[in-house]
């Protein structure tokens, strides 16, 4: 992780000036301009056969709950539109293919690790970062439970522990960081997936990859790879053969997000110095309160041990 | 740790205060140009037209161009192989690849599955497709995926599903299921064909729309058999029960299966009608099948080239075996009595004209009818 307890204290000593350079650090300086060297996997939904074996890999890879992995057999789930959630990074949903209603049309959605992540942007104390491989990463000590980058996100993908009501994290996709730097394997999900509908490569790869696929079966795909130019690009892209505007995946324009989430902080901050100042110490206040109800649990477990 | 931790927060609700304190100081907007490619990446030459786009040979095209050269035949294959190379999470794969080469006949031979089959033996799949992980070449599969992509792309189409027991076998711990009928993981994975009995197809031919395909007509009678016509077909076309699936073929290639060998295209009323037409009965062509002929598929009595033509109806024109001893008389209802069973054919069949009335003239005087006086016994119809 690159911004570390201490650098962040060395960062707030020296100033604010410099923790709003900080901030546009972890979004911007940390990869090359065109994101090409960033890590990326490409999602072809057209080879995608909706087995859902890359859902049970990724919550084993999470030590997320999960079933044995002849229960992601089941189809049934399909019938209802599923969401990324605290439990499980990513999911795949099934829809009938909107051109020919009898063949159906499966999708694995999570994280998208954007080039720009609107999270990272909008998180004010850095615990979402850009990681200079492509993972957008996430520190859960920094986090202060404030749920903006719930807000920011335009995927709708941080989901928040509202049932942990002592040390609640936000949860996504992390794009098996360990995994895919240290360890240089593919992601969990990439690795399992049968049909090879996932592909992990630098992004410019993929990117290049997909151009091919589509020149190769003009008819097949839809002449566009979701994700190159969205948002200002995402780390995560996808193939599909039918309109994406039939995909649970949202119409964007390839304006990036962060100078917009940045715009309406800064706007929100400027003259806002007491209620600023009030919020600091509420989350002060909240905390404090927080680690009393955590050590009146940890007496009262003792006392019922 | 709590300490640190209270230390973390205040320093944050300080800085916070800094920050918003500070005059608005826009961070410097990330570069996020959309990348252009380099032309050069699939062009060989500067400025490719539509007319020359002077691309780079595709190993996939290049595969598929290799498909054309050699002929392989299907004895040379294998009946089964049990794909096990990558078997980790779920069993190995008994796979029938007799049954699948023979059924490839009817698209588009040994290359509807090996895209690559030069001269020779041909390749098994592990000679390019890399054990995952192992993988060096992004535009080609790894052996999971090219299995699984080899087989999905057809079975996931009519079949409608993509349950891995359709093709892994059972699993009981790591080893294989006890009793294991792998003829019944044929029988999941392919439901019985069911062959229509007639098709009516609605065309934009003006002067006769309707087009009345009598399927079961050319398979029981005329003897033709799937692959015949079934040619360069897509197995879906045939499997999928749901017949989501249709013909990917022009028209130019669907009037071919018809007219290439059996019937001429010179008359379109042939086929073409402004309503259904009906399945063929052989008395239109002048000859009623009687109950012998009746049950004949067509190739029984024409059995020449592809077209049928008109035969001589002289009985001896086929039958030219029909003499005393060689012919079981009983077969028409009538067993002839021992004095009978002796005589020549002709003695009764004036000529051997087999189709006309037999008379008893020839020896008795008394103009006798073998109905009434049968020279041998009836066997009741
Ligand atoms: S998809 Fe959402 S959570 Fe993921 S990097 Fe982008 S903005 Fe952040
Ligand atoms: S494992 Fe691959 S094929 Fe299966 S649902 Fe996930 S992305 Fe699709």
């Amino acid at each position: 992780m690159t911004l570390q307890r201490r650098d962040f204290f060395k960062i707030a000593a020296a100033g604010s000036a410099v923790l709003v350079a900080g901030k546009a650090t972890a979004s911007t300086e940390s990869t090359s301009a065109d994101f090409s060297d960033n890590f990326g996997v490409l999602v072809d939904t057209v080879a995608c056969i909706g087995c859902r074996k890359c859902e049970w890999a990724c919550n084993d890879q999470n030590h997320l709950p999960t079933q044995e992995l002849k229960a992601f057999e089941d189809k049934s789930v399909f019938a209802r539109h599923r969401r990324p959630d605290k439990s499980a990074y990513t999911v795949v949903n099934q829809y009938p293919d909107p051109d020919e209603p009898d063949k159906k049309f499966a999708i694995k959605v999570q994280c998208m690790h954007c080039n720009a992540p609107a999270c990272a942007s909008a998180c004010i104390v850095g615990a979402l970062e850009k990681q200079k491989e492509g993972p957008v990463t996430y520190d859960a000590w920094k986090c202060i439970g404030c749920r903006y980058c719930m807000v920011a996100c335009p995927f709708q993908i941080p989901a928040y522990e509202y049932d942990n009501a002592l040390d609640p994290v936000v949860r996504k996709c992390t794009f098996c960081y360990e995994r895919i730097t240290s360890e240089g394997k593919k992601p969990a999900c990439v690795a399992i997936c049968p049909n090879e509908a996932l592909t992990f490569a630098k992004r410019g790869e993929l990117i290049q990859l997909a151009r091919e696929r589509i020149l190769a079966q003009p008819d097949k795909y839809e002449h566009h790879i979701y994700g190159e130019h969205e948002i200002g690009g995402t780390g995560w892209m996808y193939l599909a053969g039918a309109p994406f505007t039939t995909t649970e995946l949202p119409t964007l324009t390839s304006e990036p997000i962060p100078p917009r989430t940045e715009k309406i902080q800064h706007a929100v901050f400027k003259g806002f110095v007491p209620p600023v100042a009030l919020y600091g110490l509420l989350a002060l206040g909240m905390y404090t309160f927080n680690e009393r109800k955590k050590k009146v649990a940890r007496e009262e477990d003792r006392h019922e041990s | 740790m709590r300490t640190d931790r209270v230390l973390y927060i205040t320093t944050l609700s300080i800085a916070l205060v800094l920050l918003a304190a500070l005059p608005l100081m826009a961070a410097p907007t990330p570069s996020n140009q959309p990348t252009m490619p380099n032309c050069l990446d699939c062009h060989t030459c500067k400025n490719p037209t539509p007319e020359d786009m002077c691309l780079k040979p595709c190993p996939t095209l290049q595969a598929a161009h290799n498909t054309r050269k050699a002929k392989h035949g299907l004895s040379e294959a294998p009946d089964t192989m049990r794909l096990d190379e990558i078997a980790d999470l779920y069993q190995p794969v008994d796979f029938n690849h007799k049954l699948h080469a023979g059924m490839a006949q009817m698209g588009n031979n040994c290359g509807t599955c090996h895209h690559f089959s030069p001269e020779g033996k041909i390749p098994p799949c592990k000679e390019c497709h890399m054990p995952s992980g192992e993988e060096t070449n992004l535009r080609q599969p790894g052996l999971k995926g090219a299995y699984h992509r080899q087989c999905l792309g057809c079975h996931r189409e009519w079949s409608h599903d993509t349950k891995c027991v359709v093709c892994h076998l059972p699993t009981e711990g790591k080893k294989l299921a006890k009793g294991v009928d792998k003829t019944d993981i044929m029988g999941i994975s392919h439901p019985k064909t069911e062959a229509p009995k007639t098709k009516v197809y609605t065309t934009p031919y003006k002067q006769g729309p309707i087009v009345t395909f009598h399927h079961d007509e050319h398979v029981d009678l005329f003897g033709l058999r799937c692959v015949d016509c079934h040619q360069k077909e897509n197995c879906s076309y045939c499997h999928d029960l749901a017949k989501t699936v249709s013909s990917r073929k022009s028209m130019k290639e669907v009037h071919a299966v018809c007219s290439e060998n059996c019937h001429a295209t010179d008359n379109c009323a042939k086929c073409h009608g402004m309503s259904e037409k009906p399945a063929f009965v052989h008395a239109v062509t002048g000859w009623p099948l009687n109950r012998f002929h009746e049950r004949l598929g067509c190739r029984s009595c024409h059995p020449t080239g592809k077209k049928i033509a008109k035969l001589n109806n002289e009985c001896t024109s086929c039958h030219q075996n029909w003499k005393p001893g060689a012919f079981r008389h009983a077969v028409v209802g009538l067993t002839l009595d021992d004095t009978h069973l002796e005589l020549d054919c002709e003695s009764c069949h004036i000529d051997r004209k087999f189709g006309a009335r037999p008379t008893c003239d020839s020896c008795h005087d008394d103009q006798r009818d073998f109905k009434k006086v049968p020279p041998g016994q009836y066997s009741s119809r």
